[in-house]
C-alpha cells in the first residue's frame, strides 16, 4: 500500500517535494487517516508490549511472599507505569485509532473533517508517550505514585521525585490530543456522511464513537485543568491540594475521578462497538435491537458522567452522598444489560461462526458480565468499604478492561486485519492465542477476587506468608505467564501473517458495512464510488436488492 | 406532637395556591378546541400534583425545617410538573392558540433554546442564591413569586424538547445536546451546595421549629444540618439529572419510533463518490 500514499491536497503551484513515496517520511508527513490509524496501531501494540511486561515484573515479586526479586521503589513505579500505560497509551490510543482508521470508510467519507488536526492528535500521543517513558532515564526514576496520582500525596513534601512530574506533562501532552481526536471524530460523524447515510442508520461502532468522543471532549478537559494544578504545586510552588495552604486534600481526587470514571466508558464503549459489528456478521445475522443498543450507549454516557464518587466511598463524603452516588452506579447495569442482551438476542439461533474475531466476541461478553457484575457489587458501599484498594479491586476493573476492551480489541483485530493489510490472519495461531488468552486471563485474575476478600492489599510490594496467599499468588503468575504467552503468539501471527498470510479479497466475512465495499486495503481515496445506502446494511441491500433491510427502499 | 399529628396537621391551604391552579385550569379550558380525555387526565394529574407539592406538609418542611425538603418541591415544581402539564396539552389546541397573535409570538420568542435554557436552569441558579434563598424564606410575597416562576420556566424549558406542536421541538439529536447540557448545569450547582461546607443557607441552621419536631428530625431522623444540605444538593443533582436523562431518552425513542424516511432519495442503482464535505441532513 506504500505505493498509493497520499500528502496534502492538490495545489496551484507543486509543493517542495517531500513525495517520497515510500519510507518513513511518508508516513511521518502524512494526514491520511488510513496511516495514521495505522500508526497508532502500530506505537500501541509497543506500549502493550512494554505495558505487559511491566505486568510480568509484578506478578514475578508478587510469586511467593517475601520476594525480594525487586526493590520496593521499582515496584512501585512498575506499577504506576503498568497502569498509566495500559490506560493512556494502549486501550484509550487504540480505540482512537481504528476509529480514526474506520470512521471514514464505515460512512464513506474520503478522510477525517480535519486531517492535519488528526496528524497532530497522534504526534500528541506520541511524544506524550515518549515524555512519559523519558522519567525511566532520569536520575529519580519513573513515577511512582500509583496510576492516579492522589495529590497531595504526589507532591512535595510526601514525594520528592521528578516522576510525577513527567506523569503529568506527559499525559496533559496525550490528554490534548484526545480532545482534538473526539473533536475530529464528532464533526467528521456529523457532517462527512454519504448521502443516505443517516444517523439513524449509521453502524453501531460509529454510535459508540461518537458518544465517546463527545465523553473526551468534556471530561479530558477536567483532567488537564488538574494536570495544570499539579504542575503548578510542584513546579511554582502553589498550594492547590495542601489543607495547611487553603488547598483542598481531597480536590485531586474529585478532578481526577470526575474525568476517572467516564474514561472507563471511554474504554468500553468503542469496544462494546466493535463488539455490536463482529457479533451480527459471524452469526448471519442483523443485530438485534439496533435502536436500544444506540440509545443505551447515550444513556450510558450521560449516566457515567453523574458517577465518580464511587471511586470515593472509602474517603468519608458522608452516608447521604454514598447512598446516592451508589444508587446512581448501580442504574449504570441497567443500559449495559440492555446490551448484553441484545448480543445474547443477536446470536440466538444465528448461523454462527466461530472464527477467532467471533471467539473473542463471545468471549467479550461472558469475562465482561463478571467485571460487570463484580461492579454492581462494589457500588454497595458496605461491600466497598470492605473489599477497597484489594486485591478485588484489581481483580474488578482487568475483568471489564482486559476481558472487557482487550478481548474486544483481539475481536477487532482479528476482524478488520483482512481490511488493513489485505491479508488474513492465521486462525490456527488465532485459536492459540484465543485459548491461551482466555485460560491465562482467568487464571491471572479470577483468584484475586478471593486474594482481595482474604484482604490483600493492591499496590502492596511484597505480603506475608498468610495461609494460602502463596499459592493462590503463584497460580495468578502462572496465569500472568500464559498470558504473555498467548501476547507473543499474537505479535508473531501478526508478523507471519503480514507477510504470508492468505490474501483478504474486499469482505472476507461477507460483511455488511461500507468499509467492506473498497479495496483490501483501501486505496488512497477510499472509494472510487460508494455504495448506495438505503439501510443499515448497504453492502446486505445491493446483494439482495428484492429483499432490502428496510422494506421502502426497495427500487427496482 | 407526634410525626403522624405534624403529617396531619401541617397543611397550609394557602390561596394563592388554589388560585394559581384555578388559573391553570381556566386557560386550559379556555384553549380552543380542548375536550376530556386522555391528556387532560394527564394535565389534571399535573395540577393536582402541584396543589399537593404547595400545600402538603413537604411545603411546611421546606419552609421552616429542612433544605432537603425544599429541594424535592423544587424539583417537583420546575422538572416534574410543569412536564406533565405540557405533556397534557392537546396538539390541536396548541395549535390554535398559537396562532394568536399574542401567544403565539411570545411562545416564538421564549420557546427559543437559548432563552428557554437559559429560563430553565437560571431559575436554579439565581433562586438557589444563599442571599436570595434567605430573603426568599422570610418574605411571603417573594416566596410566591418564587414558586409560580418554578412552575412557569419549567414549562418553558420543556418547550423546545416536548412542545404540544411538532414545530417548536428541536430535532432529535440536538434535544439530547440541549438536556444534556441543562443536566450539566443542573449537576455543578449539586454539586457545589452538595460539597460546600455546612450553613450555606442559614436559614435551616436553627429552625425557630414552629410545630415542635426540630428534636425528632435532629435526634431520631439524625439529619444535621449538614447532611439536610448534602441530601438537597443530592437531591438536585442526582435525581434532578435523571430526569433529564430519561427525557432524552424519550427524544430518541421517539426519533427511532417516528416512521418518516429521514434520508435524501438516491437514485436508483447509483453510487457516489466520496468527498470530504458532502453533508447529509437529518
Amino acid at each position: 500500500m506504500s505505493s498509493r500514499i497520499p500528502l496534502v491536497p492538490e495545489n496551484a503551484v507543486p509543493l517542495p517535494s517531500l513525495k517520497a513515496n515510500n519510507g518513513l517520511l511518508s508516513w511521518v508527513s502524512s494526514i491520511d487517516h488510513k496511516q495514521i490509524g495505522i500508526m497508532y496501531l502500530i506505537i500501541t501494540l509497543i506500549y502493550f508490549l512494554l505495558g505487559g511486561l511491566e505486568a510480568l515484573l509484578i506478578r514475578v515479586q508478587l510469586a511467593h511472599p517475601g520476594n525480594d526479586f525487586l526493590t520496593p521503589e521499582l515496584y512501585n513505579q512498575l506499577f504506576t507505569m503498568h497502569g498509566t500505560t495500559m490506560i493512556f497509551f494502549v486501550v484509550m490510543p487504540f480505540l482512537i485509532g481504528v476509529g480514526v482508521y474506520l470512521l471514514p470508510l464505515m460512512i464513506g467519507a474520503r478522510d477525517m473533517a480535519f486531517p492535519r488536526l488528526n496528524a497532530l492528535s497522534f504526534w500528541l500521543f506520541f511524544f506524550g508517550g515518549i515524555l512519559l517513558y523519558y522519567s525511566f532515564f532520569t536520575q529519580s526514576g519513573a513515577p511512582d505514585v500509583g496510576w492516579f496520582a492522589y495529590a497531595p500525596l504526589s507532591e512535595k513534601p510526601f514525594s520528592l521525585n521528578k516522576g510525577p512530574t513527567y506523569w503529568a506533562l506527559g499525559l496533559l501532552a496525550s490528554g490534548i490530543g484526545s480532545v482534538a481526536s473526539g473533536l475530529n471524530n464528532v464533526v467528521t460523524i456529523l457532517t462527512m456522511r454519504t448521502p443516505g447515510m443517516t444517523m439513524r442508520r449509521i453502524p453501531l461502532f460509529v454510535w459508540m464513537m461518537l458518544v465517546t468522543s463527545l465523553l473526551l471532549v468534556f471530561v479530558i478537559p477536567i483532567i488537564t485543568a488538574a494536570f495544570a494544578m499539579m504542575l503548578l504545586d510542584s513546579i511554582l510552588g502553589a498550594t492547590f491540594f495542601t489543607p495547611a495552604h487553603g488547598g483542598s486534600a481531597i480536590l485531586w481526587q474529585h478532578f481526577f475521578w470526575g474525568f476517572g470514571h467516564p474514561e472507563v466508558y471511554i474504554l468500553i464503549l468503542p469496544a462494546f462497538g466493535i463488539i455490536s459489528e463482529v457479533i451480527p456478521v459471524f452469526s448471519r445475522k442483523p443485530i438485534y435491537g439496533y435502536e436500544f443498543v444506540a440509545a443505551s450507549t447515550v444513556a450510558i454516557g450521560l449516566l457515567s458522567l453523574g458517577v465518580w464518587a464511587h471511586h470515593m466511598f472509602a474517603v468519608g463524603l458522608g452516608n447521604a452522598a454514598n447512598a446516592y452516588f451508589s444508587l446512581a452506579s448501580m442504574l449504570i447495569a441497567i443500559p449495559t444489560g440492555v446490551k448484553v442482551l441484545n448480543w445474547v438476542a443477536t446470536m440466538w439461533g444465528g448461523r454462527i461462526n466461530f472464527a477467532t474475531p467471533m471467539l473473542f466476541g463471545t468471549a467479550f461478553i461472558i469475562e465482561f458480565v463478571v467485571g460487570g457484575l463484580t461492579g454492581v457489587a462494589i457500588a454497595s458501599v458496605p461491600i466497598d468499604w470492605v473489599v477497597t484498594d484489594s486485591y478485588f479491586i484489581v481483580a474488578h476493573f482487568h475483568y471489564a478492561i482486559f476481558g472487557g476492551s482487550v478481548f474486544a480489541i483481539f475481536a477487532g483485530v482479528y476482524y478488520w486485519f483482512p481490511k488493513f493489510t489485505g491479508r488474513m490472519l492465521s486462525e490456527t495461531l488465532g485459536k492459540w492465542h484465543f485459548w491461551l488468552t482466555v485460560i491465562g486471563f482467568n487464571m491471572t485474575f479470577f483468584i484475586q477476587h478471593f486474594l482481595g476478600v482474604m484482604g490483600m492489599p493492591r499496590r502492596t510490594y511484597t505480603y506475608y506468608d498468610m495461609p494460602y496467599w502463596g499459592s493462590m499468588n503463584l497460580i495468578s503468575t502462572i496465569g500472568a505467564m500464559i498470558l504473555g504467552l498467548s501476547v507473543l503468539i499474537f505479535v508473531w501471527n501478526i508478523l507471519v501473517s503480514l507477510r504470508h498470510g492468505r490474501p483478504a479479497g474486499d469482505n472476507p466475512w461477507n460483511a455488511w458495512t461500507l468499509e467492506w465495499a473498497t479495496t483490501s486495503p483501501p486505496a488512497v481515496e477510499n472509494f472510487e464510488l460508494v455504495p448506495p445506502v438505503r439501510g443499515r446494511r448497504p453492502l446486505w441491500d445491493l446483494a439482495h436488492p428484492d429483499m432490502p433491510d428496510e422494506p421502502g427502499a426497495k427500487t427496482v | 406532637m407526634s410525626v403522624l399529628h405534624f403529617l396531619g396537621t401541617a397543611w397550609s391551604f394557602e390561596p394563592w395556591a388554589v388560585i394559581f391552579a384555578l388559573a391553570l385550569i381556566a386557560s386550559y379550558a379556555a384553549l380552543p378546541g380542548s375536550r376530556l380525555n386522555g391528556k387532560s387526565l394527564l394535565f389534571a394529574s399535573g395540577i393536582f400534583l402541584m396543589v399537593l407539592a404547595l400545600v402538603s406538609p413537604l411545603d411546611y418542611l421546606g419552609r421552616n425545617y429542612l433544605f432537603s425538603a425544599h429541594m424535592v418541591q423544587h424539583i417537583l415544581l420546575l422538572l416534574v410538573i410543569p412536564l406533565m402539564l405540557l405533556s397534557g396539552i392537546p396538539e390541536k389546541a396548541a395549535e390554535k392558540a398559537l396562532a394568536l397573535p399574542i401567544a403565539g409570538g411570545v411562545m416564538k420568542f421564549l420557546g427559543n433554546p437559548i432563552p428557554a435554557w437559559l429560563l430553565g436552569v437560571g431559575s436554579m441558579w439565581v433562586w438557589h442564591m444563599p442571599s436570595l434563598h434567605d430573603t426568599v424564606m422570610k418574605n411571603e410575597n417573594l416566596y410566591i413569586a418564587q414558586q409560580i416562576s418554578f412552575v412557569l420556566t419549567g414549562v418553558i424549558f420543556w418547550w423546545p424538547v416536548f412542545a404540544p406542536v411538532k414545530s417548536g421541538r428541536l430535532a432529535p439529536l440536538a434535544a439530547t445536546l440541549y438536556l444534556a447540557s441543562a443536566c450539566l448545569g443542573c449537576t455543578i450547582l449539586g454539586m457545589l451546595i452538595t460539597f460546600a461546607g455546612a450553613g450555606l443557607y442559614p436559614a435551616y441552621a436553627n429552625p425557630a421549629d414552629p410545630a415542635g419536631i426540630l428534636s425528632y428530625i435532629r435526634n431520631d431522623l439524625c439529619i444535621t444540618p449538614g447532611v439536610d444540605q448534602q441530601i438537597g444538593g443530592l437531591t438536585m443533582w442526582v435525581p434532578g439529572c435523571l430526569i433529564y436523562l430519561a427525557a432524552s431518552m424519550v427524544t430518541i425513542a421517539r426519533w427511532y419510533a417516528s416512521p418518516e424516511p429521514d434520508t435524501v432519495n438516491i437514485p436508483a442503482g447509483e453510487g457516489s463518490i466520496a468527498k470530504a464535505g458532502s453533508y447529509v441532513r437529518d
